[in-house]
């Protein structure tokens, strides 16, 4: 069937669209990255691993001199912690051991010798205190200056005598500028012993590394890349098999219907307006709800079997949506079955079934396959509602997780979850419009 | 026409009874009482709460007793999560928040996207209808999700960050209109504009679609022979016929509108149905789930019924078949 399908004009019309050609790539790229997730590239520990502080920002964002003291502040925790423990192990071989425990991903201690480390954390200790000290002044500068100022404006206002209160200021403006570099100074000393301790890695794990902050890091400190990368796969897993088994149902359904005629096609109109009168999103959250059950849970909700997860999922929306397809595939075999070579295989003795299944299914394939690829779209775009909504998927990341997770981290001005989801969600499902507007273009021309 | 309509209404009963058939069935597949005890219920509690339901009666029986209660409107069992309520009160309740972000919301996008088709079908083909409707198809590629996050953050949160004199959307929350019309208003407008600009992507494709293909017309070809104006064509004679399935698009969105709004409501804090229909999902709260699929069903049924209704009024064509 698949055979027929790609030898036929419709299909060489559409692959003269040089637009929709390039979004079967893009959707190829896609499917390979899946593949690769499936195959262990990006492994669901990768997503969940800390690699960095919390919130870092991806790899455009200039760090504010607000996050740079935070992210220094987390480092020099992190470190005075795993420190403080070595230090008080006492044993050289013990301090190495505890030392070489922690790790950011690829992101190592250092492998130098415990007795040279020490000095360089201490240094690191006491920059770091000093910087806090130098901070604190600052501010209390700054906001004697903002003090003095308005003191001395209303004092040369009113006329009285401001020289006192200008020198004063003059003075701690001064003292403000020696106070700036000093400020530099430190924070340049507490970085360059960070990277001692904590050396980036170089050539492949580097990059390797590199890759996983390239779009900085969530709320817990894991890698916003690695879970967007693993989502293509979850997003992939629903939207094959969602859109397969509505295809697969609609089909199958919506060809009886047309084709035995009788009681057949009144039981499946009567199921279709059924299912077709309760809202979609209201009939898949039911669904949903009803397939995670407790005394499912077992089953679907269970660690050591994370594939049956999304089995919910699954279920709700390919019950869910099998109804549009049925009812489009319904109207085309009621067109195809008047056609001459219908007749012409009943006349030539043909059983009902094989005319069904041999003559007339597969001149359906062009709308199975708009269908497909539009209930692709669809399962992707549901997936991020219900997931927000609670009832999508759960323990593994996700577009839908990122994007509601994320949606705390935009009103503190952390854009890279959210907008680390919504790009690679966003060219998926464009690719995919693209290519059923073309499919639908180059099969069905009357259609506008 | 009113045999057309008794007919759609007979038609469409043993639609609604399968409804019911088929929630009632699907919210016992798993133990309703069960799963909002949890596990550390005693066996009287459960039986007691079972029995106050009426659970452990045939089904048959709480069927027919489930449909009674329907056709009188009488869903005055409590709710098992907000304790005190009764589930009629939540629905009553719930309603005017969920219109009054729907009923603006298909207003305005079914007004704005018809004058942004007009443009593309008058430009058809050209640049301007190109990048117009490839501007649909970006919209449509977004996720809803997203508009409303962002939506939130550049609407409401951030003119408050920065103080900005005009504030004129609430981050989130509701207030009735009754009673303080001025904060309704800032409550609802950024929900509503949100929805709008969803819709608009898909909306403006599906316009232009139909007038595209109304412009294919013999009466087009007439009126172009006889040498009316292009800008004549478009408005007075195409836009009249094209109507008809742009009115049935309209009423036909009303329906998923109750639920389009089931992700701003749970997002901006909106006591509508949606919102209460999910609260009522993640905590079990049974008798509130059934009863809400029952009447949001009845709702979209009616809505469709009122679509085909109004479908016949505008083309007597259908009244007949």
């Amino acid at each position: 069937m698949i055979g027929r399908f790609l030898g036929s004009r419709g299909w060489r019309r559409f692959r003269r669209g040089r637009l929709a050609m390039a979004s079967l790539a893009v959707i190829g790229v896609y499917f390979v990255a899946a593949v690769a997730v499936t195959l262990g590239a990006v492994s669901r520990e990768d997503t969940k691993m800390r690699v960095g502080p919390n919130r870092l920002p991806g790899f455009l964002e200039r760090i504010n001199a607000e996050k740079r003291y935070d992210f220094n502040k987390w480092y020099v925790g992190e470190l005075s912690g795993v420190f403080g423990r070595a230090q008080r192990a006492g044993d050289e071989a013990a301090a190495r051991e505890m030392l070489g425990a922690f790790a950011l991903a690829e992101r190592r201690m250092s492998g130098a010798a415990p007795s040279e480390l020490f000095p360089v954390y201490e240094t690191m200790e006491k920059a770091w205190g000093e910087l806090d000290d130098a901070l604190a002044m600052r501010e209390d500068l700054a906001d004697e200056r903002f003090v003095l100022r308005a003191e001395a404006a209303e004092q040369r206002a009113s006329g009285a005598d401001a020289s006192a209160t200008e020198a004063r200021l003059r003075e701690v403006e001064e003292r403000l500028s020696e106070i700036r570099p000093r400020v530099e100074e430190l924070y340049r000393e507490v970085e360059r012993a960070i990277e001692v301790l904590l050396p980036m890695p170089e050539g492949l794990r580097g990059l390797v590394y590199r890759l996983r902050i390239g779009l900085g890091t969530d709320s817990k400190g894991a890698s916003i890349s690695s879970q967007a990368v693993y989502s293509v796969k979850i997003a992939f897993q629903v939207g094959f098999v969602t859109a397969l088994l509505a295809v697969l149902i609609g089909t199958i359904l919506g060809a009886s219907a047309a084709f035995f005629g009788g009681w057949v096609d009144h039981v499946v109109l009567w199921v279709v307006s059924t299912l077709s009168s309760i809202p979609y999103l209201v009939l898949m959250a039911v669904f949903v709800y009803v397939f995670q059950a407790p005394s499912l849970a077992k089953w679907f909700d269970n660690p050591d079997r994370p594939g049956l997860g999304l089995v919910p999922l699954y279920a709700a929306f390919g019950l869910t949506f099998w109804i549009g397809t049925c009812r489009v595939i319904r109207g085309e075999v009621m067109k195809i079955k008047e056609l001459e070579y219908v007749q012409a295989a009943t006349a030539l003795g043909f059983g009902r079934f094989s005319i069904l299944l041999r003559h007339i299914i597969p001149n359906t394939a062009h709308i199975m396959f708009i269908n497909f690829s539009l209930l692709f779209i669809g399962a992707i775009k549901s997936e991020v509602i219900l997931t927000f909504l609670g009832l999508g998927v759960k323990g593994q990341p996700s577009w839908g997780i990122m994007i509601s997770h994320g949606a705390d981290g935009v009103t503190n001005f952390f854009f890279w979850e959210v907008g680390a989801a919504t790009v690679f969600m966003f060219v998926l499902v464009l690719a995919f419009n693209i290519v059923s507007d073309a499919l639908q273009d180059a099969f069905d021309p009357k259609h506008v | 026409m009113w045999a057309y309509v008794i007919r759609k209404l007979v038609y469409n009963i043993p639609v609604y009874l399968g409804i019911i058939l088929l929630t009632m069935a699907a919210l016992r597949v798993r133990d309703p009482v069960a799963g909002y005890l949890g596990k550390n219920a005693t066996q009287s509690q459960i039986d007691r709460l079972t029995e106050d339901m009426g659970l452990d009666d045939p089904f048959i029986v709480q069927y027919g007793r489930f449909l009674w209660q329907i056709v009188r409107f009488d869903f005055s069992e409590e709710s098992w999560a907000q304790p005190g309520r009764s589930v009629r009160s939540i629905l009553i309740d719930s309603i005017p928040p969920s219109m009054s972000i729907t009923l603006p919301q298909v207003a305005a996008s079914a007004m704005i996207a018809m004058v942004i088709a007009l443009i593309s079908a008058y430009f058809r083909g050209r640049l301007v209808d190109r990048v117009l409707v490839f501007l649909a198809v970006l919209g449509m590629s977004i996720s809803y999700l997203v508009y409303i996050v962002f939506g939130q953050f550049f609407g409401a949160f951030l003119p408050q960050h920065l103080d900005l004199k005009v504030q004129p959307f609430a981050i989130q929350g509701y207030l009735p209109w009754l009673t303080e019309p001025r904060n309704w208003l800032t409550y609802c407008l950024l929900p509503v504009m949100i929805g709008v600009i969803v819709a608009l992507g898909f909306d403006t494709r599906f316009y232009r679609a139909v007038m595209v293909e109304e412009s294919s017309r013999d009466y087009i070809v007439t009126a172009t022979a006889k040498g009316a104006s292009k800008p004549k064509i478009m408005f007075v004679h195409m836009l009249k016929n094209a109507m008809i399935p742009i009115i049935t698009r309209i009423m036909a969105t009303l329906p998923f509108l109750i639920t389009g709004s089931i992700l701003l409501e749970v997002y901006f804090n909106i006591p509508g149905m949606g919102r209460q229909l999910i609260t009522a999902l993640v905590a079990n709260d049974f008798p509130v789930i059934q009863a809400f699929v029952s009447v949001l069903a009845l709702l979209f049924i009616l809505s469709i019924i009122l679509t085909d209704v109004l479908y016949a009024l505008v083309d007597p064509r259908v009244r007949l078949s």
